[in-house]
């Protein structure tokens, strides 16, 4: 063992449970990770440490519905970096009622293979 | 005037996670008429402004929003026979079962069979921490600024101060950052982050945030708005330090420093409480002190995760169906108490016999590779142990003991 500190220390953020994943790399310059429950933790914290990637939910204004806003995410996680360049899209967004909740206000979102879906219905 | 009189098997007072479930739990256990109060205009409570991803994995297995996840379990609620009232205050309890309640066909009374509390919980707010200063605009607690900024489009602010780590607060710096909000920093007066760590990781250290431990706010500043706030480092007994005061300049403050159940019904129908967790002491049929009033989800404690106020929801309201249909409880006699490191442990009393019973329980510090012990008080024996490489209290955690259950018990946590 190195006495250095490893590469990154994170709390998977893929369920509740909060796994601490230590992340290092071993001699042969491979990343390795520890500390994970599931195996969804060793892809999401080489992942974390490398690209990471993020949801994203807001809401926007809505037109003739009984209510004021329509709340959105995405349909998948996107490189982090892409998350205000994707909020100044939708903050262009003003749908109109009514909205289907899981209805696609924007398809592919900035080429991100990521769809901006409303969230709620708004009659 | 007559006032109208309506009866139901099982009455749910609140429209949220919980109730929601309660009153679907209530159903499928075989509750004919099952009635669900809720004050708002839309079922759902908190969740429809909690916007951001993270419900549902356990209770629908993917990861959805706030709002997704109410109206998936409202949708259940209204295709069974269930008599939904939105727009209707229970204004009183009573400990015989009856509700009065100011609904929109008008003011009426209603004897039920059993019932379901499952009220929520409110805010910590600055007046009940005492914060020295002015009272200017621009002091909110980190939820109603939620329902301000996600429900009501309107901009709270310029610059802000976080001062408390729990979900919300958390939640808040993110949210105002991506609404183009200044977030100055997290002040957080105990040595640990009160929020899920996960929250930790993606609201603040994913924009910089600096989330301050060991400090707290001790004046706030400003006429009209709030124009500055002075933090200070605290001691070991929460003290704030003279001489570590610094000034912050921000137009905003936002409050994220504790949940309180709501429970001002259950009061007024004679509901024991518990101190520890400011909710009803129940039975593990989630019975209070009260025959036939059960208690489920944030009203009864505080949750971190909305599924598992559902889960016990539906618990509560099958339970309420039983006893409206005439089921009695054996009647608890064992009490279950908190030992070391341990905050409180639920349910707090149990009938003798019973078995396979799941407590759910809150450390009081963050702890490392330690075992959870129950066990009896008079005997020393163990009922159950499992070993838990990390305890945060942020996490509600649970413990099954799979023996029957005969004498009082204690839930602690060995180091």
């Amino acid at each position: 063992m190195s006495d250095r500190a490893p590469l990154d220390r994170l709390t998977c953020v893929l369920c509740p449970v909060g796994c601490e994943l230590t992340v290092d790399t071993d001699a042969a310059g491979e990343i390795q990770v520890q500390g994970n429950q599931c195996d969804k933790g060793v892809p999401f914290a080489v992942e974390e440490v490398l690209h990471p990637r993020r949801n994203l939910a807001t809401s926007v204004p809505v037109r003739g519905g009984a209510a004021i806003m329509v709340s959105v995410r995405l349909t998948c996680p996107v490189p982090r970096e892409m998350l205000f360049p994707i909020l100044a899209e939708i903050a262009k967004l003003r749908p109109e009622a009514p909205i289907g909740r899981g209805q696609v206000l924007i398809a592919d979102v900035l080429g991100t293979g990521a769809d901006v879906i409303a969230t709620r219905t708004i009659r | 005037m007559s006032i109208q009189v309506e009866t139901c098997d099982v009455a749910v007072i609140g429209g949220g996670p919980a109730g929601l479930a309660a009153a679907l739990g209530a159903r499928r256990a075989g509750a004919g008429k099952v009635l669900l109060v809720e004050r708002e205009r839309t079922l759902g409570g908190i969740l429809n402004q909690c916007v951001h991803d993270g419900f549902g994995l356990f209770l629908y297995k993917e990861t959805i929003s706030g709002p997704e996840y109410a109206e998936r379990l409202a949708e259940d609620v209204v295709r069974e026979p269930i008599h939904v009232e939105t727009g209707a205050m229970v204004l009183d309890l009573s400990a015989d079962r009856i509700l009065r309640i100011n609904a929109r066909a008008g003011y009426k009374l209603v004897e039920a069979g059993a019932v379901v509390l499952a009220m929520g919980c409110r805010e910590r707010t600055r007046e009940m921490l005492e914060i020295p200063g002015t009272r200017p605009a621009g002091i909110f607690t980190a939820g109603s600024a939620q329902n301000l900024v996600n429900l009501q489009n309107l901009k709270i602010g310029r610059e802000a101060v976080i001062l408390g780590s729990g979900d919300i607060g958390l939640i808040m710096a993110r949210r105002l950052t991506f609404e183009g909000m200044a977030v100055k920093g997290v002040f957080e007066i105990l040595p640990w982050a009160s929020g899920l760590e996960r929250n930790v990781r993606q609201c603040l250290m994913d924009f910089g945030i600096p989330l301050e431990l060991g400090m707290t706010v001790v004046e706030i500043r400003g006429r009209d708005r709030v124009e500055s706030v002075v933090v200070a480092k605290v001691d070991d007994r929460l003290a704030p330090v003279a001489g570590t005061e610094s000034v912050i300049v921000c137009d905003t403050l936002l409050l994220s420093v504790g949940l309180i159940p709501e429970n001002e019904l259950a009061k007024r129908a004679g509901v024991e409480l518990s101190p520890l967790t400011g909710g009803a002491v129940v039975d593990e049929t989630l019975m209070t002190s009260a025959p036939g009033i059960f208690s489920c989800g944030n009203v009864l404690h505080i949750h971190d995760v909305a599924d598992w106020a559902s889960f016990e929801g539906f618990a509560a309201g099958a339970s309420a169906a039983r006893y409206a249909a005439g089921e009695r409880p054996g009647g608890g006699a064992v009490r279950i108490t908190p030992g070391a490191n341990v905050k409180y442990a639920l349910p707090q009393i149990v009938t003798p016999g019973a078995s396979g019973i799941e407590w759910s329980f809150r450390v009081v510090r963050p702890l490392r590779n330690v075992q959870i012990v129950v066990k009896g008080k008079a005997t020393g024996r163990i009922f159950a142990r499992k070993k838990f490489a990390r305890l945060l209290p942020s996490e509600l955690q649970k413990i099954k003991v799979r023996a029957a259950v005969d004498e009082d018990l204690e839930v602690a946590c060995r180091e």
